[in-house]
């Protein structure tokens, strides 16, 4: 069976010449729930845009469902591949809310009327429709998440990726991200390091040290083993 | 910071609202133009001019206060760049303060800018009041602006208050270890957290139009409402800027 996405033997370096990824082999199926950890700099944030094309790898390749990601598959990739930023100040930068959310329909040569409906259910079933007229900086910090999220939901990706996903988000805000994520059905890779917040969602765990993929098997194998864990810097 | 009362009458639903924002903007200019090009003593007609703009924003329903606050601070600039014409203009004397003189032609001419500006800010005031900054793009665009120019505008608007965010931050984290001391001091400083927060800005923004590349921006903003042209609304425009330019030309028939 063909994967979801598939990294192989992927390396990566940024544009002064320092690697990000050497040598990364990975795959996720369908509807897979996976967190990609790794400590600060590991090269998490550069694998999830590598799935999303928005960098291209020096050496290996990338696959969507077997095909190589190109100039010429990119787009259809983007609209597959949900990629929420780790900064929703990044993600969310039109004068509404709900023009942010049907940014990624339009450009996907959605219908206004389809864009906007899409987008205004979006937003009710993430409990933002009272906000659906605001400009970003008047959404508070939990708000600003998900509406970052909602940002690719609308688009009805197979692929969510989520960098961070919980950073200075408050108890009840994390709760809430949880079942939101716990109820899609898409395929999911968080890269966090929020080792509580992956505990709950996902089966598979990976992890990046210094660029190499350092692990990929099952998360409750990895969170059982504190030498493990400790060894990759992921706790103190 | 926020800007977002600005067009807080934009969703009140009026003949002036349901004027599409590129009529909007049309009218808006020609109104002012019409002010603009009054010979100097058209009063009746800068008074017409005036019943005019004040009927389109009853019309669309901005409280008279909302009026005078929006035109107070324009207002303010144009008085301090005009009193001089009070005393520099030669002519009749009317009052003597100290080694100024306030003459009757001079006050004519101060009248007169006054009047026209406040007259000419109406229209301006109409706009913003009735358009979000989305319809105003939406407008620029229709227009045939540059749709480079209109994306910037629209980026911009969203840009600044992250950029005025990033600034406070900085400011913030000086007052907390005691910035200060002498006016040289100060000055570096100034000029310290403006070059950081404009390369925080510019990192800020590759990171934004990574986030864009992310949902499939290939250079055009996607505008989600527009405003459909009707017959009605593009009657009510063509007879109001009519009416105005016809107004501007009697002030010049002989």
């Amino acid at each position: 069976m063909t994967p979801l996405v598939a990294l192989h033997d992927v390396t990566y370096r940024y544009p002064d010449r320092t690697p990000a990824l050497a040598g990364v082999t990975l795959a996720i199926e369908p509807g897979e729930r996976v967190a990609l950890l790794g400590p600060t700099g590991a090269g998490k944030s550069t694998l999830l845009q590598l799935l999303n094309g928005l960098l291209r790898p020096d050496t290996g390749a990338v696959r969507m469902d077997g095909t190589a990601i190109t100039d010429d598959t990119v787009a259809a990739v983007r609209r597959r591949v949900g990629l929420v930023f780790q900064n929703p100040d990044d993600q969310l930068f039109l004068p509404s809310l709900i023009e942010d959310v049907a940014f990624g329909p339009l450009n996907a040569g959605a219908t206004r009327d389809a864009a906007s409906a899409r987008a205004h259910a979006v937003l009710e079933s993430l409990g933002l429709s009272a906000a659906h007229d605001r400009a970003a900086h008047h959404l508070s910090g939990g708000e600003r998440r998900l509406a970052a999220l909602a940002t690719v939901l609308v688009s009805d990706p197979d692929l969510l990726a989520l960098d961070e996903p919980s950073g200075d988000l408050d108890a009840r805000s994390r709760r809430r991200l949880l079942d939101i994520l716990g109820g899609r059905r898409e395929a999911l890779l968080v890269a966090t390091h929020d080792l509580e917040l992956v505990r709950g969602l996902c089966r598979r765990a990976l992890v990046l040290v210094g660029g190499r993929l350092e692990w990929d098997g099952a998360l409750d194998a990895l969170l059982a083993d504190r030498a493990m864990l400790e060894g990759f810097g992921l706790v103190a | 910071m926020s800007f977002h009362h600005l067009d807080q009458f934009a969703h009140v639903g009026s003949a002036v609202t349901r004027v599409p924002p590129a009529g909007r903007l049309v009218g808006t200019v020609v109104l002012a133009l019409a002010v603009a090009t009054l010979p100097p003593g058209a009063w009746s007609q800068l008074g017409f001019l005036a019943l005019l703009s004040l009927a389109l924003l009853a019309i669309a329903r901005i409280p008279p206060a909302v009026v005078l606050a929006r035109l107070a601070w324009p207002l303010g600039f144009v008085l301090l760049a005009s009193a001089a014409l009070l005393v520099v203009i030669p002519g009749d004397p009317v009052v003597r303060l100290g080694p100024l003189t306030l003459t009757a032609q001079g006050a004519d001419r101060f009248a007169a800018v006054m009047g026209r500006a406040m007259v000419a800010l109406l229209p301006a005031v109409l706009l913003v009041s009735t358009t979000g900054f989305p319809e105003l793009l939406q407008g620029l665009r229709d227009l045939r602006v540059p749709i480079a120019v209109a994306t910037a505008l629209g980026l911009a608007y969203r840009l600044l208050y992250l950029t005025v965010d990033e600034l406070e931050r900085l400011q913030r984290a000086a007052r907390s270890r005691n910035a200060g001391g002498g006016a040289a001091r100060r000055r570096h400083l100034v000029a310290a957290m403006a070059g950081a927060t404009l390369g925080r800005a510019f990192v800020r923004a590759e990171r934004t139009h990574a986030a864009m590349l992310a949902r499939g921006f290939r250079g055009t903003l996607p505008l989600l409402h527009v405003t459909p042209w009707t017959a009605g609304a593009a009657l009510n425009l063509v007879g109001v800027c009519g009416l105005a330019l016809a107004v501007a030309a009697s002030a010049r028939l002989p």
